[in-house]
């Protein structure tokens, strides 16, 4: 039993820290987040050559064969710099879901083209399952008398729909049955409208179909399995986005301490005061213990755990992540004094990712309901 | 990283629970469950001969190296310990100031003479210890110790003076280590020494002091011409300060993972309350025990990610704030999910164990370093911002 990094995993964290240091430097990523698409494609593609993209897939869709851990490690070097790239969607997200229909041709093609980050994939799930709502219920899938699906309805946030190449989208089946269609970018009918993002490092777009005809095959999941998948995937990608939100928590704490140590006042750095230096210490103890959090978590994830452990490990990551990225991200702000208000400095841009992200499937009171669950509504025990 | 049991791990936790059923019985029955001294039943002489039960049975000195008598157990079989005994109902410990503080200090700082001459008893559950860090003008800031000691040149004894407080259990305790000035003169942390002093004679005076819950499990402690021998000092005299520190550094450290055990049975028991009396229906109560569960998960993730951690000044500060403060939250959710019944002092075990928490609990952000010093600690050497 033991959680600290092995040195292979310590390398994979250094790497990309160096890495990303210079490639998603911040002048890199304001100009990307300011950008009309809000990609940097230079680092995207430099991802790829790294084979981050296929980070946890296995060797035979052209992944590395790693585990969560990995993933999450490179999540975390991510969200410290907000890289303004599809990561999280694509990766995380898309492809982990692909990789759970081995059945599906169609699936798989895409896997491949995703874990070589040759083409973005965005996934969205069904409100029921930690996406955002769609207004008159799930969109609708007609089966065509000749075989094949017309899709009809709207999906109004889907992370990184606005650059994917392939967009999974959940929808219903006129027998109430759930599928999930993957659906090209440039199918006829088909409209991705970008919305203007809060976090404009991270982009969403609304997504509509009106009477996109799409093959048999594009159906790439289905029934019970689909919604087993939904639930795995809505937790694996908690446990990633978790891995983020240590990131985005570190480089708050990082900002902050350079800032209080060049920032002086009464004659002295701020870091010297001891409401400031309180204030780093509980910053400190919010991320190492998300961190420990997450690690644990992803650790539990790659034992194939069963639905209930990983539940409450994906509880526990995400509830502890949230919270020191948004508790980091206020305190930075709050340390900066004034110019922590400007849109010159960086802590907006954190505060900003951080809401953003608590937000994503699911933010922690749903988490914590279902772990309470788990613990209070079962039998009567006599203590 | 890695959290699967290996098959010797599965077999070590049985042949705990094994053992544990087979002794926790009889005469110990009364024990079971029984968090410590204070709590209903757990009378200090049989609590000490279950010390000495668990000694025979090799399930003291875990970790301790061979040469010394201990098993050298890996940490997660010492976890394994832990969680089995809890789970067993094993009672609070009442040797740990000797096993988990003073004996890594002997190993670390003793001469072999003195090692030869205290860890046995430590071991075999006969020799009690208490620690005399505290003094009424020197709390978080220790280095301010006035208690003075002095060699008697005709006897070569020490002999003490002054006066500690918060000794846990001096009064069950036959053995002291206190730290004080042996340089007249001297000032903040250098010229001190660790003494080892007997606790049973003359020239010390015990006075309980009634805490909080209104037992007395701390004292003061008088020292007036108290004598112990001159060779009994761990380290060199004037040099006591860094032994001192050293010791603490056992207090915040590899501990609290045993420890999580004991939480784990205080959250069943605000679950098994909170479950009886409706409060799991209540929405915002089931959100803060969720967190108290997640958390409680979280210490344990901590303690397993930094137990090996080369860093252990800045793992320690912030294991220690993590646990005392989750604890000290989970009192206060316990006497929530009591409601207005939290008021009525009784005679339901359960209801019992909820109240003492709450209270018990607000010392653990205070002693062995509190939430502000815990901070400082982090700030400086953590974060290397200046002091």
């Amino acid at each position: 039993m033991d959680l600290s990094l092995s040195e292979e995993q310590q390398q994979i964290t250094d790497s990309a820290a160096t890495f990303l240091a210079e490639a998603a430097a911040m002048p890199a990523v304001r100009a990307a987040s300011e950008s009309a698409e809000g990609l940097d494609r230079a680092l995207w593609r430099a991802m790829a050559e790294l084979g981050w993209c296929g980070v946890h897939l296995p060797e035979s869709a052209g992944g590395l064969g790693l585990g969560l851990v990995e993933l999450v490690l490179l999540q975390e070097q991510l969200g410290r710099r907000l890289a303004c790239v599809p990561f999280f969607d694509s990766v995380a997200l898309a492809a982990t879901a692909l990789r759970g229909l081995p059945d599906s041709p169609l699936a798989q093609d895409w896997l491949e083209r995703l874990a070589a980050g040759q083409a973005i994939g965005a996934l969205t799930l069904p409100a029921e399952h930690g996406g955002a709502a769609c207004a008159d219920g799930l969109p609708s899938a007609v089966a065509a008398p000749e075989g094949g699906w017309t899709l009809q309805g709207g999906w109004p946030q889907v992370g990184s729909a606005a650059m994917a190449d392939v967009l999974l989208l959940p929808a219903q089946a006129a027998s109430g049955e759930t599928l999930l269609l993957a659906v090209p970018a440039d199918a006829p009918g088909l409209r991705v409208r970008p919305l203007a993002t809060l976090d404009a490092t991270r982009r969403m777009a609304a997504v509509r179909a009106d009477g996109v005809n799409l093959p048999a095959a594009s159906c790439i999941g289905r029934g019970p399995s689909l919604d087993a998948l939904f639930t795995q995937v809505r937790q694996l990608g908690a446990i990633a986005l978790a891995g983020e939100q240590v990131g985005v928590a570190q480089q708050c704490l990082d900002l902050t301490l350079t800032y209080a140590a060049q920032r002086s006042q009464f004659d002295r750095p701020i870091a010297g005061f001891q409401a400031v230096k309180h204030r780093c210490a509980q910053m400190l103890v919010a991320l190492e213990s998300a961190r420990s959090a997450v690690y644990g978590a992803a650790c539990i994830a790659d034992t194939a755990p069963d639905a209930a452990t990983l539940l409450f490990h994906a509880a526990q990551a995400r509830v502890a992540a949230t919270e020191a990225a948004q508790f980091c991200a206020r305190e930075a702000i709050q340390l900066h004094g004034g110019v922590g208000f400007t849109w010159e400095f960086d802590p907006h841009l954190y505060f900003r990712r951080a809401q953003a992200s608590s937000q994503r499937l699911g933010a922690s009171p749903w988490w914590l309901e279902q772990v309470a669950a788990q613990w209070l509504d079962t039998p009567e025990e006599n203590p | 990283m890695n959290l699967q049991e290996t098959g010797a791990e599965r077999a070590f936790r049985a042949e705990v629970r094994t053992w544990m059923a087979a002794h926790l019985r009889g005469d110990f029955e009364s024990l079971r469950h029984a968090s410590g001294l204070g709590s209903p039943g757990y009378e200090p002489a049989l609590a000490k001969r279950w010390e000495q039960q668990l000694a025979a049975g090799g399930w003291t000195g875990l970790g301790w190296p061979r040469q010394h008598g201990g098993r050298e157990l890996p940490l997660a079989q010492q976890v394994i310990f832990h969680e089995e005994y809890v789970r067993c109902g094993g009672p609070g410990r009442l040797g740990h100031i000797g096993e988990t503080l003073l004996a890594p200090t002997l190993m670390a700082h003793g001469t072999p003479a003195l090692q030869a001459r205290f860890l046995p008893g430590i071991l075999a559950g006969q020799t009690y210890w208490a620690q005399g860090y505290s003094e009424p003008g020197a709390g978080s800031d220790l280095a301010a110790v006035r208690t003075r000691a002095r060699i008697d040149p005709d006897t070569g004894e020490w002999v003490i003076d002054g006066q500690k407080v918060w000794t846990s259990w001096a009064h069950e305790s036959d053995w002291i280590f206190v730290l004080a000035r042996s340089e007249p003169g001297s000032v903040r942390h250098k010229g001190l020494v660790l003494l080892l002093v007997p606790l049973r004679q003359s020239g010390v005076t015990l006075r309980p002091i009634r805490q909080i819950t209104g037992d007395a499990e701390f004292n003061e402690v008088f020292f007036d011409g108290a004598r112990t021998e001159g060779a009994l000092h761990l380290g060199a005299p004037g040099q006591g300060w860094a032994v001192a520190m050293y010791l603490l550094g056992c207090e915040r450290g590899a501990s609290t993972l045993g420890q999580q055990a004991h939480f784990r049975a205080e959250l069943e028991q605000v679950v098994a309350v909170a479950k009886r009396n409706g409060a799991a229906r209540d929405p915002l109560l089931r959100q803060r025990i969720a967190h108290a569960a997640l958390g409680l998960q979280t210490l344990r993730s901590h303690a397993l990610r930094t137990s090996g951690d080369n860093a252990p000044a800045r793992a320690a500060s912030i294991g220690k704030y993590l646990w005392s403060n989750w604890r000290r939250a989970l009192g206060e959710l316990a006497v929530d999910v009591l409601g207005a019944e939290g008021d009525i002092a009784g005679e339901d075990p359960l209801r019992q164990a909820l109240q003492r928490l709450w209270l018990v609990s607000r010392a653990d952000t205070i002693y062995a370093g509190s939430n502000e010093i815990q901070l400082n600690l982090m700030a400086e050497r953590a974060l290397q911002m200046p002091r």
